[in-house]
């Protein structure tokens, strides 16, 4: 399963841009990694997991603004079309369990 | 969760923490990022070569999360690990109870252990196509405490009808042996994990003696677990794999992975291991009389993987 969280946030004010930033750490303490400006992924291995973290992304919400939290299975994630520049990605597989540096 | 297990197997290699990730680069030249992994999502990180350097908020962070900094040496064999000191919230009261469990209790959790090791090893044995039956009737005798040392007599038979007469299990060679290795160090350090979160004490253990080993409840538990490693060695073995490589490296740390039959139906090992350390402490407890164990048998992958062949 993949998790994606998308949001628009106010920057006007400084106390808005901090509440922004403040926002965005917290998702990357998590583990979302950032797919796009404002678009952040995780994957999660399961249905509690998901669970999980959609409740604490709650906890963490900034005043004003509007976030969504998508869900993909893997396979609906696997199918997403990417292009950077004119240039086609590759497909995004789930992490393997075994990671080698 | 079932996590991530994280192998830094070159020398030039540099860990941080940024947020919620480990970030490893190339500590040679320009520096370059090779990955991130949520930090949350790791169950252990093995360092497995000699040049890593790695920050103390890095090392931190995987203490507080229970997650265990494996060191290993040139044999593969873990030479240290660092875990946290403060692993379950009521940990303190466990490790009185661990401490107050009478003899007669651990010898016959020990033997409850004895016993579904040699189920395994009995299984195993049936994969590759020897007769189980030897093994099968020593599982059926051992009584509490294992007075008679069937584990030993079961070992005796067991690794001379997996790998032929000539195999010697020797931890400093290379082979057979430094696959051997490689993969108990992988389960070993879940089953420190595993016994930490369960708030017991690595040490205190129920028969594992040796005054020099401070993970002497890890080797106990994780004995029921060593042959689907033998299994999975063997047929990297059968498949000309014989040294410690990427590739086999992958096949061991994928029997964690491999789905375990018990009584709620399949569970992959790594959550067998981390059942029976819960159960262990549950006992000590006095909430349960037995350990939650795997039913006999092989991890459904592993054994369907001789169905291809």
């Amino acid at each position: 399963m993949w998790l994606v969280v998308m949001f628009d946030l106010p920057v006007i004010e400084r106390a808005e841009r901090k509440a922004a930033t403040a926002f965005r750490n917290d998702l990357l303490d998590m583990g979302f990694e950032m797919s796009q400006f404002s678009v952040y992924v995780r994957f999660c291995s399961g249905p509690a997991q998901v669970e999980n973290y959609c409740n604490r992304i709650e906890k963490f919400l900034p005043e004003g603004g509007k976030v969504s939290i998508l869900q993909f299975t893997d396979k609906q994630y696997e199918r997403i079309i990417s292009y950077k520049g004119a240039a086609k990605q590759a497909a995004q597989k789930p992490p393997d369990q075994y990671d080698l540096f | 969760m079932i996590g991530r297990i994280v192998e830094i197997a070159d020398d030039k290699r540099h860990l941080f923490l940024h947020r919620g990730f480990m970030v490893v680069q190339a500590s040679d030249g320009e520096r370059k990022e090779l990955g991130q992994v949520p930090i949350d999502d790791i169950a252990a990180v093995i360092a497995n070569a000699h040049g890593i350097s790695y920050t103390n908020s890095l090392l931190v962070a995987l203490a507080e999360r229970g997650t265990p900094f494996v060191m290993c040496g040139a044999n593969h064999n873990a030479a240290g690990m660092l875990i946290t000191v403060d692993g379950n919230y009521n940990q303190a009261k466990r490790f009185d109870a661990q401490i107050a469990a009478t003899k007669p209790t651990h010898k016959r959790l020990w033997a409850e252990i004895v016993k579904s090791k040699l189920q395994q090893q009995a299984a195993v044995l049936e994969a590759v196509g020897q007769n189980a039956t030897p093994l099968n009737a020593l599982a059926q005798k051992v009584k509490s405490g294992d007075p008679d040392n069937l584990e030993a007599q079961g070992a005796r038979k067991y690794w001379t009808m997996l790998f032929g007469n000539d195999f010697r299990r020797d931890q400093n060679s290379g082979d057979m042996n430094a696959l051997l290795n490689y993969g108990y160090t992988v389960v070993r350090a879940c089953t420190a994990r595993a016994v930490i979160a369960a708030g017991l004490h690595p040490t205190i253990s129920l028969f594992h003696s040796n005054a020099n080993n401070a993970m002497r409840l890890v080797d106990d538990l994780m004995e029921p677990f060593r042959p689907m490693i033998d299994l999975k060695v063997w047929q990297l073995v059968q498949h000309g794999e014989t040294d410690v490589t990427p590739s086999s490296k992958r096949a061991l740390v994928h029997v964690l992975y491999d789905d375990m039959q018990t009584n709620v139906g399949a569970t992959p090992v790594m959550a067998c291991i981390q059942k029976l350390a819960t159960s262990l402490a549950q006992v000590y407890l006095g909430e349960r009389d037995k350990l939650d164990l795997p039913l006999q048998g092989l991890p459904l992958d592993l054994a369907s993987s001789f169905l291809d062949e």
